[in-house]
């Protein structure tokens, strides 16, 4: 997946989904909100939970330059170095410049959509330094060439045929359609990359400003390889991560697991608070932690899209949604996918780069009813919509070009009876080397962007001729 | 860098039209935290969240130690082992025992290579959480992280005095301390078609023995 696009076309990219994708993905989603209903069905207060959980996020990023600014000063105290990124690049370059400082060769990478966000891996790569994905999904994407298709499961698009044949090609070998084999093979694979590793790379569910704390949930143990067994740790955590203190926790980390993969809790939490205190407690030497903003102070700026910001990355919305179901993720063109992708593809890309996505909705709402924290998803999408068609303080409109001369030449002949009856008459005949079985299934461009969804019914203009005859009827009788 | 720093700190403060320093209103309030049943309840909960999870979960009275020790060595073939050295597990005795059973003892400092070699690691539950069935440890000297990760099985002991309500007793007194994980079950995967398999990076077999 291309790390900074410069156009996202959700319609064209619809075109390239297969069948067999959109099965998988359906499989997937059907199955998560299965296994979540069940949960959170168990628990007796989740409607309390998610109000505390929504004001507690919102307190956070209501008063985020304190807290950053607290968790600088505590990271600091425990011995570990803070990093500021305003851009993806900067954040690039620090990671790079950290790693060039410890003549690091391998990478080891916890899951983490900061790094997918900044394209770490492409940069780190491309500086001779061999960046290696661990999480089980991502480790399957990363042979795949392409990005993650989810938040929570990034290779749902993939089924155990598909993902053997690629092991058998990138790894050479015999691998079986067997996830439970599969899984073994990367275990086997990963643990002498683990030990090898200079440098392990992880990213943050959480950061707990009272203390300095890093979060991080995982299941599978890569994380914890990542940020136990190397030498130095680089967290690239968004400046959005941050929550109060511990006691916020005990309402997020409830909420999390169970809108997410459906547990109660994930199998590891860690909770790491700078580097290690001693050698015999094991751990890295130094922690990093960079900071990054890339487009996120922006979207503080309005109270609306303020909230995109209170997002836990859980995935729910992607699982709910007919759209993203309808099309999986790399329909959205970018990390992030579904309906909080597009939330976050405009605000942190641009409108005039990602000014689509907002339009990809149904705007059912299921997005905002599933969200743990209660993000009012479906009011910011309008919202953009009007950023996009009107514009506001951050972005000026970007309707195209087509668009806006469309409406132009609309007034003229909508203005002028003479001029709309012979635009009528003339539609009419232009259409006919288009026309089959009463529809237009396909059109020329740039009319086309409303063929590839679904066809469109053919041009009558019959309601001069119907109401005429319709009155000279009536006179008669 | 300091560059950077200021400008984001300064876009945020911007955008949210706070001026630096300006006060900070307390957090929102909580959800309140849960009510423990009886000690022999939330062992019981303890123990059937994590079978629940595939761990295996049980109660080793002080005169069963050789036994469950001696099961879990043949069930899994157990040649080499590592443990922690808190006060609790020396007080068990485990080197011994696991000596007698002809079981090697090999020292956490060992290294990664050696000890993903290992077949056992021993550790001490921190804490216990009957609600999710998660184990909480720390990090010191005597209790070093790869014990808890490198090797294929993980057993931890668990006294009931270990045992907490809920997350907010445990937060309480966790954050003091600069390193935690919550172990809830082996480790796991649904990364391919959503087949849950147990063991992929982490332990794939998590004994969880309370001991009085």
């Amino acid at each position: 997946m291309n790390p900074s696009p410069s156009q996202i076309d959700f319609r064209t990219n619809t075109q390239q989904v297969s069948r067999q994708m959109v099965t998988s993905v359906r499989k997937a989603t059907t199955r998560f909100l299965g296994t979540r209903a069940g949960v959170v069905g168990q628990v007796a207060n989740w409607e309390e939970l998610r109000e505390a959980g929504h004001n507690i996020r919102l307190h956070a990023i209501n008063h985020l330059d304190h807290y950053l600014e607290l968790m600088e000063r505590r990271v600091t105290e425990a011995g570990g170095h803070v990093h500021w990124a305003r851009t993806a690049a900067e954040a690039r370059e620090i990671v790079l410049s950290i790693a060039r400082q410890h003549q690091v060769k391998l990478v080891v990478k916890a899951k983490s959509m900061a790094t997918e966000e900044i394209g770490l891996n492409h940069a780190l790569e491309a500086a001779g330094i061999r960046a290696l994905e661990t999480d089980l999904g991502e480790y399957i994407v990363q042979m795949a060439g392409t990005g993650p298709s989810h938040i929570i499961v990034p290779a749902v698009h993939l089924t155990k045929e598909e993902i053997a044949t690629l092991f058998s090609e990138k790894l050479h070998m015999d691998a079986p359609a067997d996830p439970i084999r599969l899984a073994e093979i990367a275990r086997q694979k990963l643990r002498q990359e683990f030990i090898a590793a200079d440098l392990g790379i992880s990213g943050a569910n959480f950061l707990v400003a009272e203390t300095g704390t890093l979060v991080m949930v995982t299941n599978e143990g890569n994380g914890r390889m990542c940020t136990t067994l190397p030498r130095v740790h680089v967290a690239v955590a968004g400046i959005d991560k941050i929550v109060p203190d511990w006691e916020s926790l005990t309402v997020l980390l409830k909420l999390l697991a169970r809108s997410a993969t459906g547990q109660k809790i994930t199998t590891y939490t860690s909770f790491i608070t700078g580097p290690r205190r001693s050698e015999a407690e094991q751990g890295p030497q130094e922690f990093h932690l960079v900071l990054l903003d890339n487009g996120r102070s922006l979207a503080l700026g309005d109270p609306l899209t303020r909230e995109t910001l209170l997002c836990i990355r859980c995935g729910a919305c992607l699982n709910v949604c007919p759209v993203y179901n309808h099309v999986g993720g790399h329909a959205y063109g970018w990390v992030y996918s579904g309906p909080i992708g597009s939330l976050l593809s405009p605000q942190l890309l641009g409108s005039k780069i990602a000014g689509d996505l907002p339009f990809a909705s149904s705007l059912c709402g299921a997005c905002g009813d599933i969200c743990p924290v209660k993000l009012p998803i479906p009011q910011i999408l309008l919202h953009l919509r009007r950023r996009v068609s009107e514009g506001d303080e951050i972005e000026p409109a970007i309707s195209s070009r087509f668009a806006r001369w469309g409406a132009r030449v609309g007034a003229i002949v909508l203005t002028r009876p003479w001029l709309y009856r012979l635009t009528c008459s003339l539609l009419k005949l232009v259409q006919v080397p288009f026309r089959r079985d009463g529809w237009l299934p396909a059109l020329p461009p740039p009319l086309n962007r409303w063929t590839m969804s679904r066809p469109l019914p053919v041009f009558n203009a019959r309601f001069r001729s119907w109401w005429s005859q319709h009155q000279s009827t009536l006179k008669r009788s | 860098m300091g560059d950077s720093r200021e400008t984001i700190l300064g876009n945020v403060r911007g955008a949210l039209g706070r001026a630096p320093g300006a006060p900070v209103s307390s957090r929102p309030p909580l959800v309140a935290a849960r009510v423990p049943g009886s000690r022999d309840a939330e062992i019981d909960r303890l123990l059937s969240e994590i079978s629940a999870l595939t761990g295996v979960a049980r109660r080793v009275p002080a005169g069963q130690m050789d036994s469950a020790l001696q099961e879990l060595v043949h069930s899994q073939s157990v040649r080499k082992a590592t443990l922690w050295s808190t006060s609790r597990l020396e007080q068990l005795g485990l080197v011994s025992r696991l000596g007698s059973l002809g079981v090697e003892i090999v020292s956490p400092d060992a290294g990664a290579a050696a000890l993903a070699d290992v077949d056992l690691g021993i550790t001490e539950a921190d804490f216990a959480l009957p609600e999710t069935g998660t184990l909480g440890l720390f990090s010191s000297p005597t209790q070093p992280r790869q014990v808890s990760l490198v090797p294929r099985i993980h057993l931890a002991i668990v006294h009931p005095s270990a045992l907490r309500a809920d997350l907010h007793e445990v937060f309480a007194e966790a954050k003091q301390r600069h390193y935690m994980v919550f172990v809830t079950g082996p480790s796991r995967t649904a990364d391919i078609e959503l087949t849950v398999t147990i063991g992929v990076h982490g332990p794939k077999v998590l004994h969880a023995w309370v001991v009085d």
